[in-house]
């Protein structure tokens, strides 16, 4: 079978229409469930946390080794490909008037995070309980959220890794290609625990972090918050970050 | 009368040498994407701050490209400037080669390209990206059925030609906005950025389109008149002059605002400041409009050819430098203070592209090269004799 020219460019528009409404017209349907579904997270919370700044010191970093055991989460000893879900920065004001600061940061699980926004699949998304997290099977590895993410929050694995001897099963496994950050260890808050961070910082008698549920009046985070200054990291680009500082 | 159409002939050792040339460039992208898939992007120059680099160059080029590409479509559907009617299918053909070389490059340089149908799937209508997906399908299927009108359906070409020429405007913008809605960085988030995409998609696509329509039409050892081409260079001056004017705009607005004094003056002298210098005002704008401005050269073909591939080069700038410096600014996460950690915080990003991102971009351009030639050897694209309607004669000369 032979086709002439103005066939070939007929068939060639009409794939190309296809290819451009087919989306529109969900001839491929999409799963109706959400990643996060209700069952799966802790509905009616809104959880936050508490950063005070005056109990943290720049020689302790238990949150963050609790949380690379915690998420089986790796160091490949490449500074610009390391994966952080959670560093410490050492704060140094430029007037030179206030003392150094050390602090953690980590994912600020934004009520308008923008890397929920820009996230062409929705790999990105708000659980109900207002965690931001990514579903790996569905995130494309485009970075647009890497680039969206004022703090530095996320990062691309660079590397093909494979699981430890000691893994952690109750974490997702590691998929090169794709976008990882902090969860606020949901997996430990579905089983009524505090995130693996919040745990070692009050076991090395720092208490420096506080977590709780800003849906509950009566929770201590609640009341600090209301009673105590404190800021957050950006707060002009309005993306209401949950995670919250004292001491800067 | 303007002349008919015809395919090239294509069967000089040069014509093959050429197509040789592109296959081999596709061939080096093929195998640069997948070395990348078995090793990760750890072997790119990429890391967490620069996270798009030099493959994202080439795609947004191309792409911006693309849409510029169709302007002597534009010109002589929807403006009635009848001499540029007879490259209307090389235009519009053009664009259809330039998108699906970009949109190759962007969708191999993903992090997960097995995953490349999900944004067809699960959609997020606030993601620029999602728009972006409809904006380029859109658009190529605008292009196809405008290519099909001019061939065959005359009477439909004024309404796709006139369609297609609104869809193009809003892709540009859809591509520039990608970092025109980002508010997080410093250097993006700017509501200038996307009319500038646009100028600067006027720009080098009227350009390439001037170096591709001489170069074919001297292989093919078709006439050409010259005045066609200054006819161009004339529009180009025009763009170039937009692009130089939203330019001085965007500085003079953000140097205006105190709390832009740091970015500014890190974009004007830090370390990308060379390929803003450099790359975007002197060869894409000041070079060309002195070449094309001078007496001697504005008026030889030649001399338009040389201000075109400025122009070409200076649109790569362009877009290097948006998402370089872009990218490379650091986080001004606690304004007033100096920070430092393990992540790099308050480091400028560093990027040095590697091979494999170099080959996996020309491939885009070998992609591209190749549906071009291989479309004029078996489509009547190109006109047999570029000529000038009787009476028509240049407005303006340098």
């Amino acid at each position: 079978m032979t086709m002439d020219r103005r066939s070939v460019l007929g068939l060639g528009g009409a794939i190309a229409a296809g290819v451009a409404l087919a989306p529109g017209l969900r001839l491929i349907a999409a799963p109706e469930t959400s990643p996060g579904s209700v069952a799966a997270s802790t509905p009616g919370k809104r959880w936050a946390m508490l950063i005070d700044t005056s109990r943290c010191s720049s020689d302790c970093s238990a949150c963050v080794s609790a949380c690379r055991t915690e998420n089986n989460v790796p160091l490949f000893g490449d500074p610009e490909r390391d994966i952080h879900w959670i560093r410490k920065v050492e704060l140094r004001d430029q007037s030179q008037r206030k003392a150094p600061v050390s602090l953690p940061v980590l994912c600020n699980h934004c009520e308008q995070p923008p890397c929920v926004h820009v996230c062409p699949t929705e790999a990105s998304f708000i659980r109900h309980d207002g965690l931001v997290l990514i579903d790996k099977h569905r995130c494309i590895g485009c970075r647009y959220c890497i680039i969206a993410c004022p703090y530095k929050a996320r990062s691309l694995v660079f590397y093909k890794t494979k699981p430890p001897k000691d893994t952690n099963p109750n974490v997702p496994i590691r998929a090169a290609g794709v976008v990882e950050k902090c969860t606020f260890c949901a997996h430990r808050l579905d089983e009524g625990k505090l995130p693996a961070c919040v745990e070692a910082c009050a076991k090395a008698d720092k208490g420096a972090m506080l977590f709780g549920d800003l849906n509950d009046p009566k929770s201590e985070i609640s009341q600090r918050l209301l009673k105590e200054k404190s800021q957050t990291i950006r707060p002009d680009l309005g993306l209401k970050p949950h995670v919250h500082y004292q001491g800067i | 009368m303007l002349s008919e159409f015809s395919a090239i002939e294509g069967r000089s050792a040069g014509f093959w040498k050429l197509l040789a040339g592109l296959v081999v460039l596709v061939l080096m992208g093929a195998g640069s994407f997948v070395y990348v898939e078995i090793h990760g992007h750890a072997v790119t120059g990429m890391n967490n701050q620069i996270v798009w680099g030099l493959p994202h160059v080439f795609a947004i080029s191309l792409l911006i490209m693309a849409s510029g590409a169709l302007n002597m479509g534009s010109m002589s559907t929807v403006f009635a400037v009848k001499q540029f009617e007879q490259f209307g299918r090389f235009s519009a053909f053009l664009s259809i080669a330039l998108l699906i070389g970009g949109l190759t490059v962007l969708m191999l340089d993903l992090g997960r390209p097995d995953n490349m149908l999900l944004p067809m799937i699960h959609m997020n209508f606030r993601s620029m990206f999602t728009w972006n997906v409809f904006l380029y399908t859109g658009f190529m299927t605008l292009c196809l059925l405008y290519l099909w009108t001019m061939f065959e359906y005359k009477q439909y070409k004024k309404l796709i030609g006139t369609a297609a020429f609104g869809w193009r405007l809003v892709l540009t913008t859809g591509t520039g906005s990608i970092f025109g809605v980002i508010q997080g960085r410093e250097v993006f988030g700017s509501a200038i950025t996307a009319p500038t995409f646009v100028a600067i998609s006027l720009t080098s696509g009227t350009a390439l389109g001037i170096l591709l329509l001489v170069y074919t039409f001297r292989f093919t050892r078709r006439e050409l008149d010259d005045r066609l081409i200054f006819g161009m260079r004339n529009a180009l001056i025009f763009f170039l002059l937009l692009v130089a004017y939203l330019l001085v705009v965007e500085k003079f607005t953000r140097l205006y605002d105190p709390a832009s004094y740091d970015v500014e003056s890190w974009i004007l002298t830090g370390p990308w400041a060379w390929l803003y210098w450099l790359g975007v005002w002197g060869i894409g704008v000041l070079i060309p409009l002195t070449l094309m401005f001078n007496r001697n050269i504005g008026n030889s073909v030649n001399g338009v050819l040389m201000a075109s591939a400025y122009v070409v080069i200076g649109a790569f700038c362009f877009v290097a430098h948006t998402l370089l410096a872009g990218q490379s600014y650091p986080f001004d996460l606690f304004p007033g203070y100096t920070i430092s950690s393990a992540f790099l915080d308050g480091d400028a990003g560093r990027y040095a592209p590697t091979l494999n991102e170099l080959l996996l971009g020309l491939g885009g351009v070998g992609i591209s090269g190749l549906i071009y030639v291989l479309g004029i050897r078996f489509f009547r694209m190109l006109p047999e004799k570029g000529q000038v309607p009787k009476g028509w004669e240049l407005p303006w000369s340098p």
